[in-house]
């Protein structure tokens, strides 16, 4: 075994043995021992770093994530907690805890570019933890700790400078979208050294089970076999397998996942609604029309154009009109046009909008603060200028807006605003505990993005309970939507463990 | 370290650096650092590169440190520290190098007729780390008398106990040593590694299999794979970094002590 030691003590006794250089201080002297006595790390097990944060009282399942992550796991780990259950604490601890033993000197946090100053500031004012954002003429060998986007760090020349430090950790957030092994950024993933490595997500899986091998192959390769072995157990249907007990075990080597119940906190309790929503005649047939489109020509044969549109018309007109009129510019036949005109004119037409109609109704009935998410720009702003003229005030969400904006907005929805309407992508990392009812205009693919969605107020520190509204327009896509939901979250929960609930007890009945 | 605690230590880590502490509330304090002092924890090199070169008056800055927060009501500027933050972590390095190496004699009393005998004794306080994916630390603190070769451990707890002053007692004479201070440095080096080589080191093989599994993993991943990519010798890397065992021996400090006591 490697022994190391230093003369350095040995050359400074000479220096005063021999040079006649001065003694130090007898108090001084007996305080360095002290301090090394109290630092002194007792035992290979245990957590360390809760002593030295004083400013913060970790959750009691946050501690175990950590010890069992360092001792269980030995520093490789899925942290995979519902939504709102403080990963970013936990990987906080953890880093914290190979720093104070030496084992960790460099780390880098890889995050959405719209969570880093949030990953900043609770790793320096939290954990004391000196991070510092990426920035491009920073010399990185003097950062110990940098936090910087995936879409940065993939690309040159910041990928090279990456590549070239010796980091000892790495941890990245989100790690959902790493699910496909095709992209750059899991390329690039793969192509750092990973010593210690922490992967945050909520939602291991969102469509497959392929997406978790793809993960754990990240973290460890081999641990689910090599893709040929783990194709041949379990691909007989990607939905559907029948060694999923094994398949656990193997998971839970390498993950821990709390559920808000499994906390020993008092949770507020989710209800969750699906509502159904008629068509009125007029918005029926327009819906008809759009189905019949494929059959009126080759322009509209392709199903995700149909699939999208269906979508949007289960939205909003607005939505489906910026579709519909690019694609009417691909039509060269003029009966075709004649009927593309037609479905625009009737549109023009519309006056009800029954699922914002709604919406509406639920926000009156509520009178309280309202998130409302949709997938569409267009219907976001339609649904704006809706409740506008109910005389109910809203902002926007988006994730394009920079963080001083989102935090503006924020605020204005706590102040002044009864209802924030948000798209997708504008879900991540906001926290909005101060709000308890969450529309889903629009049903999205992915399960799991229903629950970051919810997330964004069922979480630590919410006081009420909170109300989920589902909505879905009967005998459209949507119902086809809800369905897939459920297949996709029986997946998930055969292989990661139970599910929260995200859609209401509908599941039985399919 | 509670806050109390800390406070304690911070004032007598200035007032022992002939630092004048200006103001000492109980959850603050500021403090008048020394040149010597302020080169030393300030981190303004640049600072005293010019005055040097301009020949000006220099003019060490006053520090102000907040031991616990919660108690401040006043408007006070200053730096917060606690257990764990980097001020204080930077004033425990300087501690340990500004009281490395002592000289100490045991204060005698009683008249000059009949002086006392000093024995001379080389104490020295290591830390011992062992390092894997893990990772445990021990102090060990051992004395050798440099006249009989006698050693002893637990030598910290002992001395620290004595009354010793840096100068020597005038009713008192000092024996002159046989065994000289680095002679006996080496024997306890090496007594150190006797009690290292006696420990358990379970954990080293523990690892070890840790180690060599992660490595059957990671091969069958790549099993029938004969140009293997490079991500599999990064792979084969880390884990070889992550597991690795190791052992550290750290001198903490020491010194040569004059006693007239004699251990138990």
């Amino acid at each position: 075994m490697i022994i190391e030691r230093s003369s350095e003590w040995k050359d400074g006794l000479i220096k005063r043995l021999d040079l006649n250089e001065t003694w130090d201080n007898w108090t001084l002297y007996n305080m360095g021992y002290d301090v090394v006595k109290a630092n002194l790390i007792t035992d290979f097990t245990g957590l360390q770093s809760p002593k030295y944060l004083p400013n913060l009282t970790p959750l009691s399942h946050q501690l175990e994530v950590a010890e069992t992550v360092i001792e269980k796991m030995n520093g490789k780990a899925i942290l995979a907690d519902e939504v709102g259950l403080g990963k970013t604490i936990e990987a906080g601890l953890i880093l914290k805890e190979y720093l104070i033993r030496g084992l960790v000197k460099k780390a880098l946090i890889l995050a959405p570019a719209s969570l880093i100053n949030q990953w900043i500031e609770e790793m320096n004012h939290k954990f004391y933890i000196p991070a510092v954002p990426y920035k491009k003429n920073y010399i990185l060998d003097n950062c110990n700790v940098v936090v910087m986007s995936m879409d940065t760090a993939k690309k040159s020349p910041h990928k090279e400078r990456i590549l070239e430090q010796d980091f000892d950790m790495i941890i990245i957030d989100e790690a959902h979208k790493l699910k496909n092994h095709k992209t750059k950024n899991y390329e690039f993933v793969q192509s750092l050294k990973k010593k210690f490595c922490l992967l945050l997500t909520a939602t291991p899986i969102q469509n497959d089970v392929f997406e978790l091998f793809y993960l754990i192959s990240l973290l460890k390769p081999g641990h689910l076999g090599n893709y040929e072995t783990f194709q041949s157990s379990f691909s007989a249907s990607k939905h559907d397998w029948e060694h999923d007990d094994h398949l656990k075990e193997l998971v839970n080597q390498v993950m821990v996942r709390n559920r808000r119940q499994d906390t020993g906190i008092e949770w507020t309790t989710r209800r969750v609604q699906t509502i159904p929503i008629e068509f009125t005649n007029e918005e029926k047939e327009i819906y008809e029309m759009i189905l019949e489109l494929k059959n009126v020509s080759p322009v509209f044969s392709s199903a995700f154009s149909m699939i999208t549109l269906q979508k949007e018309m289960c939205s909003s007109k607005e939505a489906t009109y910026l579709t519909l009129n690019e694609m009417r510019k691909k039509c060269t036949e003029p009966d075709v046009i004649q009927y593309v005109d037609e479905i625009i004119q009737k549109m023009m037409a519309l006056e009800i909008n029954s699922k914002a109609e709604k919406a509406l109704q639920i926000v009156s009935e509520a009178n309280d603060k309202v998130i409302i998410f949709t997938e569409y720009r267009a219907s976001q702003a339609y649904l704006q200028w809706y409740l506008y003229t109910k005389g109910i005030s809203s902002v926007l969400f988006n994730g394009k807006f920079k963080n001083s904006k989102r935090d503006w907005m924020k605020q204005l929805f706590k102040d002044h605003a009864q209802v924030l309407i948000a798209t997708e992508s504008g879900g991540e990392g906001i926290n909005l505990q101060f709000c308890h009812h969450v529309i889903n205009y629009d049903l999205p693919w992915n399960p799991m993005k229903l629950e970051q969605r919810i997330g964004r107020v069922h979480r630590l520190g919410q006081e009420h309970d909170v109300h989920i509204y589902n909505l879905a327009i009967t005998n459209t896509i949507e119902e086809d939507i809800l369905a897939l939901l459920h297949v996709k979250i029986d997946v998930f929960e055969k292989a990661v463990g139970d599910l929260d609930n995200i859609l209401s007890s509908l599941k039985k009945s399919i | 370290m509670y806050p109390q605690q800390i406070h304690g230590y911070l004032r007598k880590f200035f007032s022992e650096n002939n630092c004048q502490i200006i103001k000492d509330n109980d959850h603050y304090l500021t403090t008048q650092l020394t040149i010597e002092m302020d080169k030393k924890i300030m981190n303004r090199p640049f600072y005293w590169k010019y005055l040097q070169n301009t020949n000006g008056v220099p003019s060490p800055a006053q520090l102000t440190l907040i031991t616990d927060q919660n108690k401040l009501d006043e408007n006070i500027k200053g730096e917060v520290v606690h257990f764990g933050s980097p001020r204080l972590n930077q004033l425990f390095q300087t501690t340990r190098e500004l009281g490395a190496f002592v000289q100490m004699f045991e204060s005698v009393a009683g008249n000059a007729e009949t002086k006392a005998i000093l024995t001379p004794w080389l104490g020295v306080n290591y830390k011992v780390s062992y390092y894997s994916d893990q990772t445990k630390e021990m102090l060990y603190s051992l004395g050798i008398n440099l006249i009989t070769g006698h050693m002893m451990d637990d030598f910290q707890e002992w001395v620290s106990g004595l009354e010793l002053d840096s100068n020597m007692p005038e009713n008192a004479f000092n024996l002159t040593y046989i065994i000289k201070p680095l002679r006996a440095l080496e024997r306890l080096d090496v007594a150190i590694e006797n009690i290292i080589n006696q420990d358990d080191h379970t954990w080293a093989k523990e690892a070890e299999k840790r180690w060599h599994k992660a490595q059957e993993v990671l091969e069958h991943f790549y099993e029938g794979v004969e140009d293997r990519p490079d991500c599999y010798e990064m792979e084969k890397k880390a884990l070889e970094e992550q597991y690795e065992t190791k052992i550290k021996i750290e001198i903490i400090n020491g010194g040569l002590f004059y006693l007239k006591s004699y251990p138990q």
